[in-house]
């Protein structure tokens, strides 16, 4: 993993958990944090809830400014970015 | 990183065309090879022995008798198998329960459908196989069992799993409903108080087979020093591999397994079923092994996808704004956790910009097989019961079923329940393309009506592996490791060839097994036009720089006074010098000599889908007499972002419609009190056939997603997400009554035109 994947962030984006991701968060919630990447949004969650980060990258797809993608550490977000996990979709 | 393109105005000459595909001959030659095709020597025949049982323990299995069957080589249970941990497991995508998975491909404590597989014999033909199934003795303690979703909902329904705690409402005593999740926005009782009207109303769908005319097959061979192979059809053989290798407790790397040609997979080819017996099989005798499930196998055993109970309340003001929307979901999982509910909640009102909206989704298990995926899989379902609701909102305030929903259409910056806003347009275009249809405004004959209905789809990216050489004639091979489910070879060929600029026949487009090419994740989700195709054309560009480095060397100029242009190296400018191009062919032809083979790989995790659009229209006329129910027109406006090979995006389209048709008007299963399965057969469990359906009009819209080179967002499944609402408003129209369950099949409207008087009153209309 390149070192500049952990680089601090330039500004805020806001970052909601739409629904709960049980067991560890049981209602939505919406942190501003200061990052650049998806790998920094995670380290930042799995910081203020332990384990978070590893049940996002299981079961939850990323929406960024309403764009869906799958979760990848080195996606960038500008500041000012609106960041929402989503449940991951079943395909057939 | 993703790259914006201007993907709407680029340029093409291949894109959007329809050539001969690439299975086209052998496929109606008889040379393509499908699962059950492949053959080995000293192969044996597998066979597996089924739960006559819809739920029991498994006090004991003696294989004695069958063992010692001339001809038999094995017989193997689930304790040949290594068990699993009740831990999701697996690499990050693919996660899945194994302790579920291993338990629904061989049954252990208990069996928990008709079906279910216990044993499985190999032998030296068929028929001695299927003699020595007949000589396991298994005996049962049979328990009470549950099929229908709302009875395994109750507080007295019998448990499949003792213990199993409701995840999202933990405080509750262990049930049948493995999951609860609720998604809401804004303030329901103020949106319902803004009101001028409500409609409720309740809904059952049944579960349907994916209807594939391919039965599972799979033919596996262990290797003495650990490596093995298996040969099967499926939507994914990466996926087939992981699963295989977690099962029996393999390195993933020591299985390779090799992609058949596949008959049909509608989401139903996304798990394994056969692989792990046959490759137990093949350890335990030494031999390969080949399993081909009978049509009966199929239905007790395989898919479908989930039956459903819903409850769905909107409210609507007289200028036609959708103020307030509340949904309840039970989807029926099977007899394991993991229905798409949660597909259907974040869908159902996903087409509408409603300020105050509520979806609950309750997954729930009972005994039948396990639902696997089936096209869109839960929003089909969803829409069914939304669509209808709308229908009958319009009805109440006089308005053009069309006109309400393009005044509620979402567009980019639209809400959603499920939390983002929407990025992309497209939905308002299908309903345009529909409203200016010329027959959506042609009059209708009695006992005729018409019915509109939208969805709504997600789309998919996510990960994909693409490999181009450039063979030294010029000639172009395009390897990617997504199975061809729908016509891939031929979009991916296209998109090679556009890119590169050399003709499409000069393309030979196929795909690798596990061991060529990166990991694809299965051909699901309509992700592989998108995701696999995004990785195709960066594989093209990587040979074209490549290409251009090479056309330097032969000028000896820098690579940056190179580009590329239809098909040929060329000087940037007349000042660099006077070369005439290099073609593709001319380049390749100086392999050597320029630094050896011309190859490009490219792996990505395509993100940046974006969703897809339908909305359709259908006329009916029933029949009030037997309450059959003919389907007159039927058009279906679709957004594509773009398409790739034209003919074959109508045949997705067309093809999604007429599995909504079967799903709406006749496919059901039926259980007897014992919990068997009684249609288990083309015969009894009837699809479409082409003398049920009209001529299907597929109206191709053309939304371009900027994050795909070429504009793709996918085509594969949302065309069946209105389809049943879409015959249930017609139906509606036509007769006044409005149905709310599926199938419609002729008894059931029949009962409910009598129920309501209608027929008496149709049958005058056809007199007068």
């Amino acid at each position: 993993m390149p070192e500049s994947v952990f680089e601090p962030g330039q500004g805020v984006v806001k970052v909601t958990l739409a629904g709960a991701f049980e067991p560890l968060t049981t209602e939505p919630q919406t942190f501003d944090l200061a990052v650049s990447n998806v790998r920094g949004v995670l380290r930042e969650l799995d910081a203020r809830v332990p384990g978070l980060a590893a049940l996002l990258e299981e079961e939850s797809a990323v929406a960024i400014d309403g764009v869906i993608h799958e979760i990848i550490y080195t996606q960038p977000l500008a500041p000012g970015t609106e960041v929402y996990f989503i449940p991951r979709l079943e395909s057939g | 990183m993703l790259k914006k393109t201007d993907a709407a105005n680029i340029p093409v000459e291949l894109i959007g065309s329809s050539p001969v595909r690439p299975d086209g001959v052998p496929k109606v030659t008889g040379m393509a090879q499908y699962g059950a095709d492949y053959a080995l020597p000293g192969m044996l025949w597998g066979k597996v022995l089924r739960s006559p049982h819809a739920h029991a323990r498994v006090a004991s299995i003696d294989t004695s008798r069958a063992q010692a069957l001339p001809g038999v080589k094995a017989v193997m249970t689930a304790a040949d198998m290594p068990d699993q941990d009740f831990t999701y497991q697996g690499p990050e995508r693919v996660q899945v329960n194994f302790w579920h998975m291993t338990r629904s491909v061989m049954a252990r404590e208990k069996v928990l459908f008709a079906g279910h597989p216990v044993a499985a014999v190999a032998a030296t033909t068929e028929a001695i196989a299927r003699e020595a199934l007949g000589l396991i003795e298994v005996k049962y303690e049979v328990l009470p069992h549950v099929i229908d979703v709302d009875q395994a909902m109750q507080g007295d329904a019998p448990l499949l799993f003792e213990d199993m705690i409701t995840r999202g409402n933990e405080q509750a005593k262990p049930s049948n409903v493995s999951r609860l999740k609720t998604f809401q926005a804004g303030d329901l009782e103020a949106g319902f108080a803004k009101a001028d009207e409500i409609v409720e109303l309740s809904f059952k769908t049944e579960p349907v087979h994916q209807g594939y005319i391919e039965p599972h097959a799979a033919l596996a061979r262990w290797g003495a020093d650990g490596q093995s192979e298996v040969w099967s059809s499926s939507q994914g053989h990466f996926v087939v591999r992981a699963f295989t290798a977690q099962l029996l407790g393999l390195n993933v790397s020591d299985v390779v397994v090799h992609p058949a040609e596949i008959g049909g997979g509608f989401g139903g080819k996304t798990l394994v079923y056969l692989e792990p017996l046959a490759l137990t099989l093949s350890k335990l005798t030494g031999y390969p092994v080949k399993m081909v499930m009978t049509r009966e196998e199929v239905f007790e055993a395989t898919g479908p996808t989930s039956g459903s109970s819903m409850t769905v309340k909107m409210g609507v003001t007289r200028d036609g704004t959708i103020v307030a929307a509340d949904g309840t979901f039970k989807l029926q999982a099977g007899a394991f956790p993991g229905s798409p509910v949660l597909n259907a909640a974040m869908c159902a009102f996903s087409v509408y910009e409603i300020e105050n909206a509520r979806a609950v989704a309750y997954d729930v298990v009972s005994n039948r097989p396990k639902a696997v995926a089936y096209r869109a899989p839960g929003s089909p379902i969803a829409a069914f019961a939304v669509e209808s609701v709308v229908d009958e909102l319009a009805r109440r305030i006089g308005m053009d079923p069309i006109d309400l929903r393009l005044k509620n259409a979402v567009g980019p910056g639209s809400s959603t329940i499920w939390g983002p806003k929407h990025a992309h347009g497209g939905y308002r275009e299908t309903l345009e393309a529909l409203k200016n249809h010329p027959a959506y405004q042609q009059p209708l004959g009695p006992n005729q009506g018409r019915g509109v209905a939208s969805g709504f789809w997600f789309n998919g990216g996510g990960e994909s592996a693409a490999t181009i050489h450039v063979a030294e004639d010029g000639s172009i091979a395009l390897a990617t490791g997504s199975m061809d489910v729908g016509g891939s070879r031929a979009s991916m060929a296209l998109m090679a060839a556009e890119t590169l600029g050399v003709p499409y026949a000069s393309v030979r487009s196929t795909v690798s097994d596990t061991a060529s090419i990166g990991y694809n994740h299965v051909t699901g989700g309509s992700r592989v036009t998108y995701a696999t195709g995004m990785a195709v054309v960066q594989a093209c560009q990587k040979v074209i720089d490549d290409l251009r480095s090479r056309a330097a060397m032969i000028w000896d100029i820098d690579v940056d006074h190179v580009v590329w242009d239809d098909g040929a190296a060329k000087p940037v400018s007349a000042e660099v010098g006077d070369f005439a191009p290099l073609t593709l062919k001319e380049i390749a032809a100086k392999r050597a000599v320029t630094g050896g083979p011309i190859v490009a790989e490219v792996a990505i995790n395509a993100g940046g889908q974006a969703p897809g659009f339908s909305s359709q229209f259908c006329d009916v006329e029933v029949d009030p007499e037997t309450g059959a129910v003919k389907v007159l027109r039927y058009v279906a406006a679709q957004d594509v972002g773009r398409a790739i090979h034209r003919r074959y995006v109508e045949g997705q389209i067309e093809g999604g419609v007429a599995q909504g048709i079967g799903w709406a008007l006749n496919e059901t299963y039926i259980y007897n009190d014992k919990g068997h399965l009684e249609n288990a057969g083309f015969l009894d469990y009837r699809v479409p056939v082409a003398s049920d359906l009209p001529m299907i009009e597929a109206l191709i819209v053309e939304v371009a997603n900027p994050n795909h080179p070429f504009g793709v967002k996918g085509v594969g499944e949302v065309n069946i997400v209105p389809v049943m609402a879409a015959m249930a408003n017609a139906i509606r129209d036509a007769t006044d009554v409005r149905l709310t369950a599926l199938p419609m099949s002729p008894p059931a409207v029949l009962a409910a035109l009598e129920d309501s008087g209608a027929n008496a009153r149709m049958n005058e209309a056809v007199s007068a």
